[in-house]
């Protein structure tokens, strides 16, 4: 593919005269990103009359602002109440929540916003650019591969667990026994369903999340006045601006962590039926794998906010690649926005380059100047959402279980959903009191029905011969790579401390 | 103003507003007595057991956009895709009030064939398909940057040399029975992998995991330029300028299967409501079927991308007798589905 230089200048200009559009998309795309169970694509399945009004080129444009700001909306509640709004925010409350029990909440969103936009705006770039090459990942990343990369993902656990092996491995796989509750891929069988048809279909991912993240932090809250610590209430008490803007010093001082984890998001997002939960975890967990501070993951580190936050604004625009370049969509977002164009008679798929550049390369065009449009937008706002923790837990508690319920309702309308949610609130609360993990429990729940999807599927590939796993070159590399990312770290760490310790005598010496 | 004026005026409003309300209290009257005896008066609910954004949406959506004119009310749809169609059976179609204002547009080639594989719960006969939409027949295709398999005869050339997958949507699925066929007449080996789901499918091909899919054909032939339709199970072609290099099995073989309409989605109520509502039922069958001639159902399928030759009308006794023959194919290759043999 040449590069028309000319055409992309004239796409970004043509793009900018449509702010009209792309500011409300942006408004809506964070109101409904900040909702649990909300989502950019049955957003667009309710306002398709809409969409269907508009012209194509102008539809697209405002499917594409929802679906990027929606990405980021998501991490608003997850950072200030605990509560991602999408599987793909599911890592972002790891550090993000710590920070704002601390009263560094307007930090925190200002860091999540920067890194969105700069992630999602660095790999849309990129995307634009490397298109043929990028959309080559979708031809090599096949199910053993798949089941490698989850286990990036999964190894999080380990990781996690590594304060507290026993109970952090238990609640993990604890975590991977709901994941596999349901039918299996392969001849529908149902396990562990207990006969709820509900459960048929696996163990749906948002009333799981809502439940084990913010309806047991509502329980927990509730016995404070305050989810903020002493020293977070004082610190909320006195912030201003500044606090926004160290924020935005903080994510731009970490430039090069928001580059590569925003390329793990962008890579996995064009994988057909990957996504931003896996994309997240994985970032989240290499980030804690090469960073020299392992320790502080978890308790309110930066790094642990940028990588997610990156990675899952990265998978955004990696998703429309394989529906351009190959015609099949990456998510779930991306099919329907391919309905939505075909009702206006366009047929979405590599021939669009040529028959509408405007629409092809118009995409991504949209998608970046809505990230250069919604830095501004939601960057002062920064200061006026965290204000949201200070509010007494006699009526956030409240509040945070209606809205989860109704957020656990409305993905699939199912009743049996809020219950669910209800049930995994239990689970989590008593993890939490009991020093389990909820985060690994979630990760289990996320990443192991995925993990047994691509496992199952290459096994029938390879008709029940389990060395599948090792068959393919790129598979091996990558399983090279899985077993460094895993024992480097446990190997610098036992060096480091070996390291302290003979550092002490000196010191003392002296 | 003077305080008589004032009373003049507030007298004189008041009396307006009376004989309005009155005016408009008589005028209700018969207006609700109308609609006591009218249907619909309310919207039609549409249980669709399949995700949104799929080939049953599209249709659902083009089909109705032209049915609310004739029925002149409008349709709500909701998508219950859980356990293979049988949520949106079960649980919801199955709870809905039998009233005739609650539908179900439903695929009876696959949801029939897993019923078969897996017995539901609920009575198949409790429902009925009112009017089959299309007809959209299971086809074999490839990718067209797949180097080695062009052709079916390549496909089954080198099916006997060494196992091929086959990405298909459902093991239990008319589109994996008509491969497995072929497999058993010919004597090429063929690893059925479901992927759950026709874009789930696509992928599968387009990257070259699969050797091959198998789907329905709508599915496939709106991407010429990705894929090549090599075979078809039905009687003929039905497009040969779309479906260029597509043979059909049966003439190509000398095989005698039945046409496996993987793609056959149709209007579905319980039979309880037509049995309460004979006369609501009477409307909603003659205002559906004027959508197949009306001109805007051709422009609304058109626009879709989906071929119009699929959209064919079943009548009610076209319909069980189709869900009739699926379910003996089903019974027939059971043991394969299951994966019990």
């Amino acid at each position: 593919m040449e590069i028309d230089w000319g055409l992309f200048v004239e796409l970004f200009a043509r793009t900018f005269t449509f702010w009209w559009v792309i500011l409300p998309a942006i408004l809506l795309g964070l109101i409904v990103g900040a909702i649990p169970g909300f989502s950019a694509a049955n957003t667009i399945i309710i306002l398709l009359p809409m969409t269907l009004a508009m012209e194509p080129e102008i539809g697209l444009i405002f499917m594409v602002a929802l679906y990027a700001s929606s990405r980021m909306g998501a991490g608003i509640p997850a950072i200030l109440v605990n509560i991602p709004g999408t599987a793909g925010a599911a890592a972002t409350p790891l550090d993000g929540y710590p920070m704002t029990k601390q009263g560094r909440g307007q930090q925190a969103l200002a860091i999540s916003f920067v890194s969105s936009v700069f992630g999602g705006l660095l790999t849309t770039i990129l995307a634009l650019l490397a298109m043929p090459w990028l959309s080559q990942v979708a031809y090599h990343l096949h199910s053993v591969e798949m089941i490698v990369i989850m286990l990036f993902g999964i190894s999080l656990i380990a990781t996690i667990a590594a304060k507290d092996t026993l109970k952090g491995l238990i609640a993990g796989f604890f975590g991977l026994m709901i994941g596999y509750i349901g039918a299996d891929v392969v001849y529908e069988t149902p396990r562990g369903t207990f006969g709820f048809l509900e459960l048929y279909d696996k163990v749906p991912l948002i009333p799981a999340l809502v439940g084990l993240f913010a309806v047991s932090e509502a329980f927990a809250v509730i016995e404070g006045e305050s989810i903020l610590t002493k020293r977070g209430k004082e610190a909320m008490q006195k912030a201003g601006w500044a606090e926004t803007w160290e924020g935005v010093r903080l994510a731009i001082s970490r430039w090069w962590h928001i580059i590569w984890t925003s390329i793990i998001g962008l890579v996995i997002g064009v994988v057909p039926g990957a996504g931003a939960a896996i994309a997240s975890f994985v970032a989240y967990q290499q980030s804690k794998t090469f960073s020299k501070t392992p320790e502080l993951y978890g308790t309110g580190h930066l790094e642990g906010l940028v990588a997610p936050e990156s990675a899952n604004n990265g998978v955004t625009s990696g998703t429309l690649i394989p529906l351009l370049v190959i015609g099949v969509p990456g998510g779930a977002t991306a099919a329907i926005m391919a309905v939505v164009l075909q009702y206006h008679g366009v047929a979405v798929g590599p021939d669009l380059f040529d028959s509408q550049p405007e629409l092809a390369y118009g995409a991504f065009t949209a998608m970046a100047v809505t990230y250069a449009l919604m830095i501004l937008t939601v960057l002062p706002l920064a200061r006026y959402m965290s204000k949201i923790t200070v509010v007494s837990t006699t009526y956030m508690a409240p509040i945070i279980i209606s809205f989860t319920l109704v957020g656990a309702f409305v993905p699939r309308a199912y009743v049996f959903d809020m219950y669910l949610a209800l049930a995994f609130g239990v689970i989590g609360y008593v993890a939490r009191k009991t020093g389990y993990h909820v985060a690994a429990i979630l990760i289990g729940v996320i990443l192991g029905p995925l993990l047994e999807n691509y496992f199952l599927r290459a096994l029938r590939i390879s008709q029940g011969d389990i060395m599948v796993i090792f068959s393919s070159n790129l598979g091996n590399i990558m399983w090279v790579l899985l077993i460094i990312s895993l024992f480097v770290p446990m190997y610098l760490d036992k060096r480091r401390k070996r390291l302290s310790k003979q550092a002490i005598p000196i010191t003392t010496d002296c | 103003m003077s305080d008589h004026e004032n009373d003049f005026s507030r007298r004189l409003f008041l009396k307006g507003a009376g004989a309005t309300a009155g005016a408009g209290a008589l005028s209700m009257l018969p207006i609700q007595m109308a609609f006591a005896a009218a249907f619909p008066e309310q919207n039609i609910q549409i249980f669709v057991p399949t995700r949104a954004g799929g080939g049953a949406d599209r249709n659902m959506r083009a089909f109705t956009s032209v049915w609310k004119n004739h029925l002149k009310t409008n349709f709500e749809a909701g998508f219950y895709p859980g356990a293979a169609g049988r949520v949106g059976y079960e649980t919801y179609m199955g709870k809905a009030k039998a009233d005739c204002y609650n539908l179900i547009f439903g695929n009876m080639g696959p949801e029939v064939l897993n019923w078969v594989v897996k017995k539901p719960t609920f009575d198949l006969k409790s429902f009925l398909y009112i009017a089959q939409v299309d007809q959209d027949p299971g086809i074999i295709f490839v990718s067209r940057k797949n180097k080695k398999l062009k052709t079916i005869d390549d496909i089954v050339k080198e099916g006997k040399k060494r196992t091929l997958n086959v990405g298909v949507s459902r093991l239990a699925h008319p589109a994996s029975l008509g491969v497995l066929a072929l497999g058993r007449h010919t004597g090429a080996k063929f690893n059925l992998v479901p992927l759950s789901g026709g874009r789930n499918t696509r992928a599968g091909v387009a990257t070259g995991e699969m050797d091959f899919g198998a789907l329905p054909s709508g599915s496939v032939v709106r991407k010429q330029k990705q894929f090549d339709i090599v075979a078809v199970f039905d009687k003929t072609n039905p497009l040969p300028d779309r479906m260029k290099k597509a043979i059909v099995v049966n003439d190509h073989f000398g095989m005698k299967l039945p046409p496996l309409y993987a793609g056959a989605r149709a209007f579905g109520i319980k039979r309880e409501a037509i049995e309460k509502h004979p006369d609501r039922y009477k409307v909603l069958t003659d205002t559906l079927q004027k959508v197949y001639t009306d001109p805007a159902y051709k422009k609304a399928v058109i626009k879709t991308k989906a071929p119009w030759k699929y959209i064919s009308y079943g009548s009610p006794a076209d319909c069980e007798k189709y869900v009739e023959y699926i379910s003996a194919i089903g019974q027939e290759y059971k043991s394969l589905l299951t994966g019990k043999s």
